[in-house]
């Protein structure tokens, strides 16, 4: 990607294929290297203009790097604040500056660097987009030795991502559940799981109360019936309304997602979801390296880390490609329906226009796009 | 007396068109997501997403039913025993003496009862090459799905419209669809019950 219209300082390490600003060289101890190059950046004039076209609302016009340092706060965060980013910055420069470090490490405490300041990803331009996708992916490659393909792909035009869910075929085998795991890596020491398969009583309709969600005995079990919920993607996401920091958002294709390295594991978003959509990583998500699916999206199944949330995406790294979400694929018994809501021949709009469908709590008002039906 | 006239004029165009501004909000353009379903597939002209690759090694065929034109999985070369003429020289009748060696004795059928269906209720057994309707018409094996909505005539407007059945490869056109071979066995339709793919133990802990 190119410097010219970045919005953020950049430490400029030194290493061999970018331009050396010569600040290494000078010998300096403390954290002046780069500083010839921070004003050059700073008072470019395409980066105001770049930073208004990026806004999206009257509080939202800040861009990555006024977003970090432009806010009223108090002395204690900014304290806080600026520890942790000098912290980083010592590190970085502790690093260039070094005789011992191998042009490998230095690869490395750029990369953090530039990740620490790169901005919401709502925010960012395709350029950026692509930027900080490949910095994580040669991230990884520094430190396992592995390559993931990752994508930014954004949404399609005259594409809204929809579902439909028939519970009189499901049979509560919980082959979703399993595809799901695996596709979107998820921490497996906490056996987390976006989707949850409800066996509940005939008879007794949808009562929550009394339903079961991790039964383990033959399944379908005489007098039950299996229905599945996940995230509903709503068009009137509450999640959305309630984040402090925007680390989460609908998409254009209907799609709503979480920026992993925007979220504040606040739990907001937790609390206002009124279908149990979201979960937390309570510890630092493993999975066995054999186990991990290289087939990547920043918005989408990459590796998470402590203290975020993360949610059913509708598989975006799938879905966005044409392919159906694991979840669909790996149900046996066709229960689960997937498509294109805009494409009057789509599927998903016939189920919707020919079975009597209905939502989860419809009355809230945040407009589930995951209909269940009955054959 | 003119200018009272006017004012009136001019208050009601004013409340017209707030009531007009009043229905729009400023984020959410619509009441509900089926009337932007409805506004914004007006104008649908088809994405540049494709899930044909998704389809991979299968052998499709395209049929049309009704209003749905779709692709199927082609039958004939996946069954490992056609074409069933290499054994069935004669017309089944002929065949049943001591003379010919037993086979298909590992089919059992669990398909409706005896007083509703045997195997010539199916196959022909004169032409064991292809399918019977329930009037004698021949019924090719590649579209078998003809054979089964003779009854099973929900099922089969649920699958033509995609209620019914799976998708094979992607959500995005061109449809490819199972047909009902791909999932229920012919001669034993139903599904087995089986235990969960899964047990979340973590979930007991937590929830002790």
């Amino acid at each position: 990607m190119s410097n010219n219209n970045k919005k953020w300082f950049s430490l400029n390490l030194g290493r061999k294929e970018k331009e050396s600003s010569g600040a290494c060289g000078c010998g300096k101890t403390s954290g002046g290297c780069g500083a010839a190059s921070q004003s050059d950046q700073m008072t470019d004039a395409a980066f105001a203009e770049a930073a208004i076209h990026a806004s999206i609302g009257e509080e939202k016009n800040k861009d990555g790097f006024e977003q970090v340092f432009d806010v009223k706060m108090d002395r204690r965060t900014a304290f806080k604040k600026l520890t942790a980013s000098l912290l980083i910055g010592a590190g970085a420069v502790s690093t260039s500056c070094s005789v011992i470090g191998g042009d490998e490490s230095k690869e490395k405490a750029q990369i953090d660097w530039e990740e620490q300041f790169k901005g919401n990803y709502k925010l960012m331009t395709d350029e950026e987009k692509n930027g900080t996708v490949d910095r994580l992916v040669r991230s990884y490659q520094l430190r396992t030795g592995k390559t993931i393909s990752m994508s930014s792909k954004n949404a399609e035009e005259d594409v809204l991502f929809g579902y439909a869910f028939n519970i009189s075929k499901c049979q509560g085998y919980m082959d979703c559940v399993n595809a799901c795991v695996e596709e979107n890596n998820q921490d497996r020491n906490s056996e987390m799981q976006y989707i949850r398969i409800h066996e509940m009583k005939d008879g007794k309709g949808f009562n929550f109360n009394e339903a079961d969600d991790n039964y383990y005995h033959e399944v379908p079990a005489e007098g039950h019936f299996y229905m599945g919920t996940q995230c509903f993607h709503c068009d009137n996401p509450p999640c959305v309304e309630v984040c402090p920091v925007q680390a989460t958002w609908r998409e254009d294709d209907g799609l709503v997602v979480v920026d992993y390295d925007w979220c504040v594991g606040c739990r907001y978003c937790m609390a206002a979801c009124p279908y149990d959509g979201r979960r937390f990583n309570w510890s630092k998500p493993e999975v066995p390296e054999a186990e991990i699916n290289k087939n990547q999206h920043y918005l989408g199944n990459r590796m998470r880390k402590k203290g975020v949330m993360e949610k059913c995406t509708f598989c975006v790294q799938r879905s966005r490609a044409g392919k159906n979400p694991a979840c669909v694929e790996a149900c046996p018994t066709g229960a689960r329906i997937f498509g294109n809501l805009l494409d009057p021949d789509s599927t998903i709009r016939w189920v919707l226009e020919n079975k009597k469908v209905f939502r989860l709590k419809e009355d809230l008002g945040t407009e589930p796009k995951f209909w269940y039906f009955m054959d | 007396m003119m200018n009272r006239y006017n004012l009136k004029y001019i208050v009601s165009a004013f409340i017209m068109v707030l009531g007009l501004a009043s229905c729009k909000h400023h984020e959410d353009e619509y009441h509900s997501i089926t009337d932007k379903i409805e506004a914004e597939g007006k104008n649908y002209q088809g994405t540049s997403i494709s899930s044909e690759a998704y389809i991979g090694d299968i052998k499709t065929i395209e049929i049309t039913e009704g209003a749905h034109t779709f692709l199927i999985p082609e039958r004939k070369s996946q069954i490992k025993s056609y074409a069933c003429t290499e054994c069935h020289i004669k017309p089944l009748a002929k065949m049943q003496n001591k003379d010919f060696k037993k086979a298909h004795w590992d089919i059992k059928i669990e398909h409706a009862n005896e007083n509703t269906m045997n195997c010539i209720t199916c196959h022909n057994g004169s032409n064991m090459d292809e399918l019977t309707s329930l009037t004698g018409k021949s019924i090719d094996f590649n579209k078998s799905y003809n054979l089964c909505n003779q009854c099973h005539t929900k099922q089969f407007q649920d699958w033509k419209g995609g209620a019914h059945g799976k998708r094979i490869g992607g959500w995005a056109p061109p449809r490819a669809s199972m047909t009902c071979v791909n999932c229920h066995n012919p001669h034993d339709p139903h599904f087995e019950s089986r235990w969960p793919a899964r047990f979340n133990t973590q979930k007991v802990k937590e929830r002790e």
